[in-house]
């Protein structure tokens, strides 16, 4: 059949269009459909796009002008807060600078929007410019199987076939679902909602609030009061001339607590030092999207069966144990081994499961998989009463009698660390904390 | 900075064609479920577009005009009332992010 594609991209979305971007660059006859009228319009994240990834999608992408990044990241910090105060980790080096960066800010309305005009470029120049597509405003509506076997796909009355296809549709993975790798309904045990407002200042403004110079940028991780007991966290990312200020915030804790997402994210406004940093800012952008734990049991059962490769967080690939959320370098990262994964295929004449276990090892041996499996006890310990609320508040106390001078004798920070600490918690809960923050970290 | 209110924030996202009041909606609610056995209607405080509100006698009503297509509700749910898909982009329903 001359019509059949050797792979079928579902999902135009970070990981899509990194398998999307390898297929083109390896002379593959491919077809990503993506149900927003562009890359990008249905898509929302914080966003850092952490790692180096890519530069080996785009090289020396930093060149461009406009390459549809925000700001790099060269100064990270991470907040614990209580009612009144903040006390920061802050760590900024010019080490980061250096080119490749190790993150930049994006929004992804732009970002992918951007990387899949990059797509079409590759698609452009390779042997297949004239059968690959990217097509926008469809919505795949099932994944076609023949004998156990996915042939393709439909959308309405429509049907296109191939010998494999990449299910790279996000943390909302009905067609997972739909090929039995997830169960029907996934409960809300590990899973968040993610909320944020943009806001706009006049970028000199916003470059002199946070000290930034050139392109440079900022990423700021919040824990404790931001999100009033519910699990979860706070982010704050500067872009070129606005920030991305949310909450991710458990949707379980919110059923149970009674907590709605968008009164929370007024609540973490009001913070003294978060309403000092707003001031004068102008909302431009409100949005929503859920987003996974990091809690490997709401991983799918398989990512591959025969003729498909699941990819990003419709495999639940992400990680946030605190200081950074990773969600964008693990969607890119899979993509781009889903792609290696069927241009062996390809090569192969295989698209079994003999073959598309690769795929499964491939992922087991990256960073994705290591950190991941590595890394769960940091992800359960993130969202324990103790570290959402004990230890931001005994941070907090200890740092404001720390920093308080006052005409009287001042007590070694000994025992005003002992002090906040039988304020806060117990010596022992803080023993056990730190023995399983060493393992876990 | 003066806080906004949910209509407010909703009145920043650009939707396309939301009054087109014909169109199927994306997502079914069957509210006999909310309205019959659910001991918590959480999905009227989870739901980031207030698209779940109950009424004064405690009733549930759906509406998806103001849907921003995040997925809350299909996790939030768990008496299975919410059968969740995205919009039909043939007809051109749903959100374009700005900036995402
Ligand atoms: C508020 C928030 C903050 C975040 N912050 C960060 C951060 O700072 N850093 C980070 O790395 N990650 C962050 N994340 C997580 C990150 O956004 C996701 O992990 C990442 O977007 C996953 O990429 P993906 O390509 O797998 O899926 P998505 O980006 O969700 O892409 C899926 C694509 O598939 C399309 N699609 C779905 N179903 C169909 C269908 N049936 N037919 C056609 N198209 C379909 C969608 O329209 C979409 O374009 C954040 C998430 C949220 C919500
Ligand atoms: S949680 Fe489900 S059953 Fe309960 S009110 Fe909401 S939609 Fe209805
Ligand atoms: S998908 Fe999100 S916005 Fe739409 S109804 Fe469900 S919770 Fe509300």
């Amino acid at each position: 059949m001359d019509d059949k594609f050797d792979c079928i991209v579902i999902g135009g979305g970070v990981a899509g269009l990194a398998a999307s971007m390898m297929l083109a660059k390896a002379n593959m006859k491919f077809l990503l459909i993506e149900r927003g009228e562009f890359a990008g319009a249905k898509n929302v994240s914080g966003g850092v796009l952490w790692g180096n990834d890519l530069a080996k999608l785009v090289p020396n992408y930093w060149e461009e002008e406009d390459g549809g990044w925000e700001r790099f990241i060269n100064h990270r910090r991470l907040t614990f807060m209580d009612e009144q105060s903040t006390f920061s980790l802050d760590f900024k080096s010019s080490h980061f600078n250096e080119k490749p960066y190790t993150g930049v800010v994006v929004l992804r309305s732009k970002f992918d929007n951007w990387l899949s005009g990059k797509v079409q470029e590759a698609i452009d120049a390779s042997d297949y410019a004239m059968d690959s597509f990217i097509a926008t405003n469809i919505k795949v509506d099932e994944v076609l199987m023949e004998n156990g076997k996915a042939v393709g796909i439909k959308t309405g009355e429509d049907e296109f076939h191939a010998d494999s296809v990449i299910i790279a549709e996000g943390v909302n993975n009905l067609l997972t679902r739909q090929v039995g790798l997830q169960d029907n309904y996934v409960p809300a045990d590990h899973m968040l909602t993610g909320i944020k407002e943009i806001i706009r200042f006049d970028q000199e403004v916003l470059e002199q609030k946070f000290q930034l110079n050139g392109l440079s940028g900022m990423s700021n991780e919040f824990v404790g009061w931001a999100t009033d007991g519910v699990e979860g966290g706070g982010f704050l990312y500067t872009n070129r001339d606005t920030i991305s200020l949310g909450l991710v915030v458990g949707i379980k804790d919110m059923r149970e607590k009674k907590r709605s997402p968008h009164d929370l994210l007024n609540h973490f406004k009001t913070h003294p030092t978060i309403a000092d940093i707003i001031k004068d800012g102008e909302i431009v952008e409100y949005s929503a999207h859920v987003v996974s734990s990091g809690d490997a049991r709401a991983m799918p059962k398989e990512l591959y069966k025969d003729g498909i490769l699941i990819a990003g967080e419709a495999a639940n690939l992400l990680m946030n144990a605190g200081k950074a959320i990773q969600g964008m370098d693990y969607a890119m990262r899979s993509g781009i081994l889903a792609a290696e994964t069927i241009i062996e295929a390809k090569e192969k004449g295989d698209f079994s499961s003999a073959t598309l276990k690769n795929y499964r090892a491939k992922l087991d041996q990256s960073y994705v998989m290591k950190d991941i499996n590595n890394f769960q006890d940091a992800v359960h310990l993130l969202h324990t009463e103790t570290m959402q609320k004990k230890v931001p508040n005994l941070v907090c106390d200890f740092g404001r009698q720390f920093f308080t001078i006052k005409n009287e004798p001042t007590p070694k920070s000994e025992k005003m660390l002992l002090g906040a600490i039988k304020r806060h918690a117990s010596l022992w809960e803080l023993l056990k904390l730190g023995f399983k923050a060493r393992k876990s970290l | 900075m003066k806080l906004l209110k949910l209509t407010e924030r909703l009145g920043l996202v650009n939707y396309r064609n939301q009054s087109k009041s014909e169109i199927k909606p994306h997502i079914i609610v069957d509210t006999d479920i909310c309205n019959s056995g659910c001991p918590h209607k959480c999905t009227t405080w989870v739901c980031p577009a207030n698209c779940y509100t109950m009424d004064e006698e405690n009733k549930v009503h759906f509406q998806v005009e103001d849907c921003i297509e995040c997925g809350t509700c299909m996790y939030a749910c768990d008496q299975g009332a919410v059968d969740w898909n995205y919009p039909d982009p043939e007809i051109g329903r749903g959100v374009n992010w700005n900036f995402g």
